[in-house]
């Protein structure tokens, strides 16, 4: 029996992916216990037992390295931890920070490597592109409302304002340009993307990089319907070679280690790089569904075992998330606010 | 023929669902008679000529209807090169 704990258990209306892992490691031909870890007492993944055995609730990781390794190990210690699968950004860089001396403990990760984690800072798009030769959105980046109005000049509207790691809205004049430039620094600070707006259609692969050039498969899939925060409703996965290819090129370039998702909007031959991510999409339950088990697959490599390599899923899949809620008794929250775990 | 059509789904209720980029659209009767010649390799002088022995049609109606039908393939991208 592994013993596993993903985080990211926060299935709400902007998901994280942690619950789509979870399922997917409970479709492994390993025997896996999965424990949740959590931010706050609400995530509703706490209270999902038939899917996390057990449920910690977390320090911050802005709190430091110290607490939060304590945890784990607390963790470790008293129920038994082999692996952690880390699905949020703000965590990442304390795990990958910490991996060794995790490993030390005999708790095992599978994550990119510092300098690959920072390739998902959108101002690192256009070295990528330019590197697995797919193009990127013209770009600027902004630090100012003069800066702003010369990017917007030279780009012509209609113009997406992104912030560097979240948010994107589009623009169509300078008033609204400004107004999404204010909310974005307001929220996320400095700098600021102002990108040309390049048509197609929006397509995003998810995988996992062995950290040698190669992978444990690729799963492509187009968004059908998303909700208003832009996440996932329904989905179809697709076979665009070009984007394949394109992605695969992405994993050999740069020896990508660990899971990610490579988001690009495709028209005709043009593949259009718009984000990466170090880390597995909150849809990633879809690549398990159609045969490819990446959570299992990336645990495998982390457990030191040889994942499956083979992915031939078939175009045509479709994903459709839905809404549910259960009951529980009150013991169960009460639990988790007083002693931090259930 | 566009290499393009050969590999896009197509079933006998006139769906149709593109592979490469994840889009369904639907056809009527006539559209899927057509696609499915298409996909056939049938040249344009072939496909007139079934059009008009299937349906009630005379030669330049189907010819237009057709030459209308093959511009729609083209701007959604079902059709690549120039088949007919």
């Amino acid at each position: 029996m592994y013993k596993v704990a993903v985080s990211g258990i926060n299935a709400v209306d902007n998901p994280g992916p942690g619950v789509g892992i979870a399922k997917g490691l409970k479709e492994s031909s390993l025997n896996v216990s999965v424990y949740g870890l959590a931010y706050d007492a609400m995530e509703p993944g706490i209270y999902m037992k038939w899917l996390f055995e057990k449920s910690f609730v977390m320090p911050y990781p802005s709190a430091g390295e110290e607490p939060f390794i304590d945890r784990l190990l607390y963790i470790k210690s008293n129920y038994g931890l082999d692996a952690v699968i880390p699905a949020l950004d703000a965590e990442l860089p304390l795990f990958i920070k910490s991996s060794s001396l995790l490993e030390s403990y005999g708790v095992k990760t599978f994550l990119p490597t510092e300098e690959q984690f920072k390739l998902r800072g959108k101002d690192h798009l256009p070295e990528i592109a330019e590197r697995i030769e797919v193009k990127v959105p013209e770009t600027r980046i902004v630090t100012s409302y003069e800066e702003l109005s010369k990017a917007v000049e030279e780009l012509g509207f209609p113009v997406m304002i992104k912030g560097i790691f979240y948010k994107a809205y589009k623009a169509f004049n300078i008033s609204q340009a400004t107004s999404y430039f204010n909310s974005i620094v307001a929220e996320w600070g400095y700098p600021v993307i102002v990108q040309q707006v390049v048509t197609g259609e929006e397509m995003n692969v998810v995988g996992v990089g062995d950290g040698e050039g190669g992978h444990f498969g690729l799963v492509g899939i187009k968004k059908l319907w998303i909700t208003s925060l832009g996440k996932i409703w329904t989905g179809v996965t697709v076979r665009n070679e070009e984007l394949l290819s394109a992605t695969e090129r992405f994993v050999s370039e740069f020896k990508w280690r660990g899971a990610f998702e490579f988001e690009c909007i495709v028209n005709n031959k043009d593949i259009y790089l718009i984000e990466v991510n170090p880390r597995f999409p909150a849809w990633v339950y879809f690549a398990t569904g159609v045969g490819v088990n990446l959570p299992d697959r990336l645990l495998k490599a982390a457990l030191g075992l040889e994942p499956e390599r083979d992915w031939d899923y078939p175009a045509g899949r479709l994903y459709v998330r839905f809404t549910d809620d259960f009951v529980t008794d009150m013991s169960e929250f009460q639990r988790v606010v007083t002693r931090g775990e259930n | 023929m566009g290499n393009k059509l050969s590999r896009i789904a197509l079933n006998d209720e006139g769906f149709i669902f593109d592979p490469e980029t994840g889009n369904s659209y639907t056809v009527n009767r006539t559209g899927l008679f057509i696609l499915r010649l298409l996909k056939e390799g049938k040249s344009e002088k072939e496909i007139v000529k079934s059009l008009t022995e299937t349906f009630n049609v005379d030669e330049r109606e189907a010819e237009r209807d057709l030459i209308d039908f093959v511009e729609q393939l083209r701007l959604y991208g079902l059709l690549e090169g120039k088949n007919v």
